[in-house]
């Protein structure tokens, strides 16, 4: 009576050790131990049916029976993992095998007896004595109970798991939505949400922050030259030298491209001297050379910055203010920073409302292009410039040292690079309709940044020619030296297909910019044009003598024409001639003209 | 061989005694000395522990409530073995901070591998504080993670107060909350009994947790444990006499072969029982009993076993006894010493009176025992 009361109890004692943990094998480790304690076992065993990947899994229907050891108490066998112990192993290869209880003695007098868990795996009990059959009949219902709970356990883990790469995905999302992906700051929108919070808790605590705008100068030709590779690694260097000014009232953002952004909480009355170092720093930290694959690179930053609530509590607001403050310290070429101003935006109004200006005189036919000759040293009209001129309707003529920098820093350049083309075709054709001197071989037209970078620019040219019915070689395109450097190798290339195509360049304000000699030397441009700062009083300048003379040396070594822009006087001329250069341009010869006076001039 | 090489004594509870017997020790070429104090001296905690830390030679042992030498009991004063080898001593300590088997596994792993898993070393003593309420978890979890058949004997060290102290010796002083792995450098045998016999039972435990039952077949544990006691004999308990009552009564936990594993009660609280040792919910269990002439005769039947597969190269003994055996026998308890001292082939043969035992069982597991007897010979 006792006995079964024994067994009753094992059996309730072991039903209840199973479940008690969801890691499955955690939950077979606290069953193990239990078996091992109240059975008296000398070691207990587990092995699991695994999937390809190794993890136990349940066994399906028509599968092979392969299992692997899993679990053992205590864990090795005198050093060697039970795995080795072939006496164990063989004994599991045979209840896998048999698919049903078996036992077997040991030599020692041990006695090894294994059990089924149904669809899951094998248990192994080490014995010093027969297990009494009416105990190997008590444990089927609880292998039974093993087996669900092994199946639970198998379900828990994949649904943890599941779970976790949800959550890790989550993560990522959540990360993602607020983190910049090249260098981890935060993004723009996050920065946003940040700014918001900052401005109500700058309302809320009295307090003053600032947002701060950086932008590089003169990144993109570093980008444009050396690929978009080293401009990622000098944006994520630059990300981490200013992920170090973070702290917890400072965050730092990349706004896009090359710009980031600060903000700044929690500023007292002092805040203007807390801005300045802050400035500061910034720029301590873009004076260290950025050192990206062997080679060094110098940068500086313009900064610009608004504060709120002083200066506006609106988002959309601050970010605009402290853009606009930092154009203006670009364009003052200001390492300072420069704090928003509202005359600044009255500023940006105005020009706004003169690109508007602009755009209604394109439409209206307010631009003309005027021609200023070029002459060889005979005295013979060999060409022509055309230069833009505008009818303000209120403003009467404007320089176009005014309005072409406005229009460069719009696209409006585009479209006034495209009239001009176009117009400048347009007069060419008509040029062809007269006698021309034999001696006049071409007009040149400026050519800006933007277009140059267009990628259909060859396209648009060689259209413009063909819409017009022109000669190619009729028509010359001038680049200046630091557009050319901008992006050397492109505009190698360009300069080479257009000269295929019979269309010559020249390089214009030469000896103005940071031209490479290696470089201008594969450049295949036609002309060299001296400047016209080297021109002006050239024979009572020596230094101007000596560069014009070294310019007019490298024209004749690279087989390119030389030709003086802006020759005024015939001193100039004369000392430019003893010199060695024939092709001249200039209000000694002729002021620009409209086309109309040039036709007659021609003639 | 590891010849008990020196002995000392004392019947003093003064530390100035034994600080002249450790003298005596450092001086007679011992390597390493197995120090056991009665809790009954007085030896002031911080004193003792000065005097370990400034011992050169390898210091383990602990404070029992009593010690045995030969067939003398000592209920104060002190015994000193010396040992002419360097044991390998280590302590793991802090253990009643380790909260969960993961953790202890940890503990227990990393030792071992600093230990280099006690490759090549079979054979162990095992000293420790008898209040670590975790023990059991840390014999099953050192047992797991060994990786080899060990021999091991041992017993819990405090005082019959049950107020947890600093009770361990090392070189480092005196530890309370920790264990004594020693290896020894021969082979142990080892002999257990306990002469308990089922009284009353079956129960089985509806619920417990640990060390304390709740329940005993669906009733308070401590409501069906006296009125088991009081239907089947003339004890009767008062609000006084539990102890007095229980110490002849202990429970034992029936194992698939018949066996017994016998838990002393330590505490009688709102109707639960606490006993010294865990016991598993659904377990059934007995009451025991038993009278003098049979646990002596199982203590003999232990010395029997032990002596007589220890080899002809042992020539130390010690007895880890439980001290409920003397309570329960009281004036008789030597002659318990005296059946053991009759089988000893050894030339030394001391003990200690613990509180609870360390032994391998049947399987080879190591386990906790509690009114037992625990012979080892090496």
């Amino acid at each position: 009576m006792n006995k079964a009361l024994f067994i009753i109890s094992l059996q309730h004692e072991l039903a209840m050790a199973i479940g008690n943990k969801l890691d499955l094998k955690a939950m077979l480790k606290v069953f193990l131990k239990v078996c091992f304690s109240r059975l008296n076992l000398t070691s207990a065993h587990i092995y699991m049916h695994c999937d390809h990947s190794g993890m136990p899994s349940k066994l399906a229907a028509l599968e092979s029976k392969n299992y692997q050891h899993l679990l053992s108490i205590p864990k090795n066998k005198r050093g060697q993992p039970w795995q080795q112990n072939s006496v164990l192993t063989n004994f599991a290869e045979q209840l896998n095998h048999a698919q049903q209880n078996i036992s077997f003695r040991c030599k020692n007098d041990h006695f090894l007896f294994g059990f089924i868990i149904s669809d899951h795996g094998l248990l192994i009990f080490e014995t010093h004595y027969a297990l009494a059959d009416e105990v190997q009949k008590a444990l089927l219902p609880i292998l039974n109970k093993l087996a669900t709970s092994c199946y639970t356990s198998l379900v828990h883990d994949s649904l943890v798991k599941e779970v976790h790469s949800r959550q890790l995905i989550e993560e990522k999302v959540a990360y993602q939505a607020q983190h910049d992906g090249l260098t981890g700051l935060f993004n723009r929108q996050h920065i946003n949400h940040l700014l918001t919070n900052a401005i109500e808790d700058a309302h809320r605590n009295k307090h003053i922050g600032t947002i701060i705008f950086i932008d590089l100068n003169r990144f993109k030709p570093i980008n444009d030259a050396m690929g978009h590779t080293v401009g990622d690694k000098i944006l994520l260097t630059l990300a981490n030298r200013l992920h170090s000014l973070s702290s917890e009232h400072i965050d730092v953002g990349r706004f896009g491209g090359d710009e980031f952004i600060m903000l700044v909480k929690n500023l007292n009355f002092g805040y203007q001297d807390a801005i300045s170092q802050l400035i500061t720093q910034i720029n301590e930290l873009l004076a260290i050379p950025f050192v990206i694959d062997a080679n060094s690179y110098k940068l500086s930053c313009s900064i610009g910055y608004a504060l709120f609530p002083l200066q506006s509590s609106t988002v959309n607001n601050l970010i605009k203010f402290a853009d606009i403050a930092m154009y203006e310290a670009k364009r003052a070429k200001s390492k300072q920073g420069k704090q928003y101003q509202p005359a600044m935006s009255e500023k940006i109004k105005r020009r706004l409302a003169y690109v508007d200006d602009m755009k209604r005189g394109l439409e209206h036919g307010d631009f003309k292009l005027y021609y200023q000759a070029q002459y060889n040293h005979y005295g013979d009209i060999i060409g022509a410039e055309a230069l833009l001129r505008w009818q303000h309707p209120v403003h009467g003529m404007e320089s176009p040292g005014v309005y072409i920098p406005i229009a460069e820093e719009s696209d409006l350049i585009l479209a006034i690079g495209q009239w001009v083309l176009e117009q400048a075709c347009r007069d060419i054709n008509k040029l062809e309709q007269l006698a021309l001197p034999e001696s006049f071989k071409k007009i040149a037209i400026n050519v800006s940044a933007k277009q140059l970078n267009q990628h259909d620019f060859q396209e648009r040219v060689l259209h413009a020619i063909k819409q017009n019915n022109i000669p190619a070689e009729r028509l010359a395109l001038e680049l200046t030296e630091n557009l050319l450097v901008e992006n050397i190798e492109d505009s190698i290339k360009l300069i080479a297909s257009l000269k295929a195509n019979a269309i010559d360049c020249s390089i214009d304000d030469f000896g103005t910019g940071y031209s490479s000699l290696t470089y201008l030397k594969r450049i295949p441009a036609s002309v060299l044009k001296i400047d016209r700062s080297f021109v002006a009083n050239i024979e009572q300048c020596n230094e101007s003598a000596a560069i014009a003379s070294m310019i007019i040396s490298l024209g004749k070594t690279l087989k390119m024409n030389i030709l003086a822009e802006g020759v005024e006087t015939a001193e100039e001329l004369n000392c430019l001639k003893v010199l060695g250069c024939y092709q001249y341009q200039g209000y000694y010869f002729s002021e620009p003209l409209p086309f109309d006076e040039f036709i007659q001039l021609l003639n | 061989m590891n010849t008990g090489l020196f002995t000392w004594h004392t019947h003093s509870d003064t530390l100035c005694d034994f600080k002249h017997g450790l003298t005596i020790a450092q001086n007679s070429g011992a390597k390493s000395l197995l120090v056991l104090t009665c809790s009954q001296n007085h030896y002031p905690e911080d004193k003792l522990s000065s005097l370990f830390s400034a011992c050169p030679l390898t210091i383990f042992g602990g404070i029992y409530p009593m010690l045995t030498l030969q067939n003398t009991l000592l209920k104060q004063g002190a015994l000193i073995i010396g040992f002419n080898e360097t044991f390998d001593v280590t302590v793991f300590s802090q253990l009643h901070q380790v909260g969960t088997e993961d953790k202890l596994e940890d503990v227990i792993t990393t030792t071992l591998d600093q230990k280099n898993n006690y490759c090549g070393h079979d054979n162990f003593l095992m000293f420790y504080d008898s209040l670590l309420n975790n023990i059991e978890n840390f014999i099953d979890c050192l047992f797991e993670c060994l990786d080899h058949g060990i021999n091991i004997a041992g017993g819990g060290a405090g005082s019959l107060d049950f107020i947890q102290r600093p009770c361990i010796f090392t070189n480092q002083g005196l530890h309370s909350n920790a264990a004594l792995l020693v290896t020894l450098p021969s082979k142990l045998s080892t002999g257990v009994g306990h002469g308990w016999r089922i009284f009353q039972g079956p129960f089985l435990v509806s619920d417990a947790h640990g060390q304390t039952v709740q329940s005993l077949n669906y009733q308070p544990a401590l409501e069906v444990y006296c009125q088991a006691i009081e239907s089947a004999s003339e004890h009767r308990f008062n609000s006084d006499n539990f102890f007095d009552i229980a110490k002849n009564f202990p429970l034992g936990i029936e194992d698939i072969n018949d066996n017994l594993i016998v838990r002393e009660p330590i505490s009688a609280d709102n109707n639960h029982l606490q006993w010294l040792g865990n016991i598993p919910i659904n377990s059934m269990v007995y009451l025991l009993e038993s009278d003098t002439e049979t646990l002596i005769s199982s203590a003999e039947q232990a010395a029997i076993t032990a002596f007589s597969t220890a080899s002809e190269i042992t020539s130390t003994s010690m007895i880890f006894d439980c001290i409920s055996r003397v309570l329960y026998m009281e004036d008789k308890f030597e002659q318990e010493l005296d059946v053991i001292a009759k089988h000893c082939p050894t030339p030394i043969l001391f003990g200690v009176l613990s509180l609870g035992e360390i032994a391998n069982s049947a399987s080879g597991a190591i386990c906790l025992l509690n009114k037992s007897t625990v012979i080892s010979s090496w």
